[in-house]
């Protein structure tokens, strides 16, 4: 084994460990902090708060929203979208790196017609979607005693079928 | 012991949990392109010195100060708006479709939390060119002249109707604004500079 596979097997063995930690520390998680694990919650809810933001400086020129020409219109539009996006990230987690995207630019976009909700709005946007977009969610097996001492532990599993590989290996 | 019992016993029942985590290297790539693009469309909004549909309203009075103002398609109309203090004061509506004004100095006095008073200065030394500019003014304090100046009258109860003045074309001096309102459709500062000083009273023109 050279340095190189080493040095990867330490990182990967370091990773399990977080993982393993995570999975204990879960277990003894009440309901809400389980929920707000399934689902990119951070980024969901700062997406909606700078979509709030964005949205101040339309909602207070109403009067001239629908003037011809009037950009005002738009800024109502981007924060409008804004805040759908963070409310569907709550409910459809496995798209967050779509969601994450679209945030971002509708957050840059919202310059034009909002001011970015002063900047502060746009500034909040782009993390909400960063965020969005570096969530990722794992299923963490949990492995009895047996599979443990064969050199188990916790196992990443991406795909639900890989699961069910799983269980049925377990059984 | 029973606690590490009660532990295993949870774990044995449940044994696949979701763990959502952050991934910090996809996180910085999306958080520096978003302030990639923003500081793009800033910088492009900088260098032609435009920024679009520019509205100023809703924090009170603030004053516009300039040399020269020169606009064509002026029409003056009676309104009724809110300001810092008040939901509805009497104000004139002034709507120029074309505008080119010469030092122009717009500053708002500002408190802050701590009880100290700020004044935030946004200035434009070059020429500043706007079109479609909407503004509510409490007081107009200027040398004014019009080109073709038209006023009409008219039987209605409608007040934003009873009374309008029209002109093809206006040059304001020496002016000083007493503004609640200000939209632009689309404005270019030359030579533009905000700054912010600390000062001991703001300025009031109500007595």
């Amino acid at each position: 084994m050279n340095k190189r596979e080493a040095w990867a097997l330490k990182r990967t063995e370091k990773k399990e460990e977080k993982l393993q930690r995570k999975y204990m520390k879960l277990s003894k998680a009440g309901r809400f902090k389980r929920w707000r694990n399934r689902r990119p919650f951070w980024g969901a809810t700062l997406t909606v708060l700078a979509a709030l933001v964005i949205l101040y400086i339309p909602i207070h020129l109403y009067a001239i929203a629908f003037i011809p020409g009037s950009l005002v219109f738009v800024g109502f539009l981007f924060g409008g979208l804004l805040l759908i996006v963070g409310s569907f990230a709550y409910v459809y987690p496995q798209f967050s790196t779509v969601f994450g995207v679209i945030s971002i630019f509708l957050s840059v976009l919202s310059v034009m017609g909002a001011l970015g909700g002063f900047i502060v709005g746009s500034i909040l946007g782009i993390i909400a979607g960063s965020l969005c977009i570096g969530w990722e969610r794992r299923e963490v097996v949990y492995q009895k005693n047996q599979q443990r001492k064969q050199g188990g532990g916790l196992k990443k599993v991406q795909s639900s079928d890989k699961e069910k590989q799983a269980q049925a290996a377990q059984a | 012991m029973e606690k590490n019992y009660i532990e295993v016993i949870m774990l044995e029942r449940e044994t696949n949990l979701t763990i959502g985590k952050t991934i910090k290297k996809k996180f910085i790539i999306a958080f520096l392109t978003g302030f990639l693009a923003l500081g793009g469309l800033l910088a492009v909004f900088g260098f032609s010195g435009t920024a679009f549909a520019l509205p100023l309203g809703g924090i009170g009075d603030f004053y516009v100060e300039f040399d020269e103002l020169n606009g064509t398609g002026f029409k003056l109309m009676p309104h009724m708006g809110e300001t810092g203090n008040s939901d509805a004061e009497p104000m004139v509506r002034n709507v120029i479709d074309e505008v080119e004004i010469t030092n122009l100095h717009i500053y708002k006095d500002i408190k802050m939390p701590t009880g100290q008073w700020v004044r935030f200065h946004i200035r434009a030394n070059g020429k500043t060119t706007i079109s479609g500019l909407i503004q509510d003014a409490r007081l107009i304090d200027a040398d004014l002249s019009f080109n073709k100046l038209a006023i009409k009258e008219k039987n209605t109860d409608d007040y934003t109707k009873n009374w309008s003045q029209n002109a093809d074309s206006i040059t304001i001096k020496d002016a000083t604004l007493v503004t609640d309102y200000l939209f632009q459709q689309a404005v270019s500062l030359q030579g533009a500079k905000i700054s912010v000083e600390k000062i001991d009273k703001p300025k009031t023109t109500r007595k």
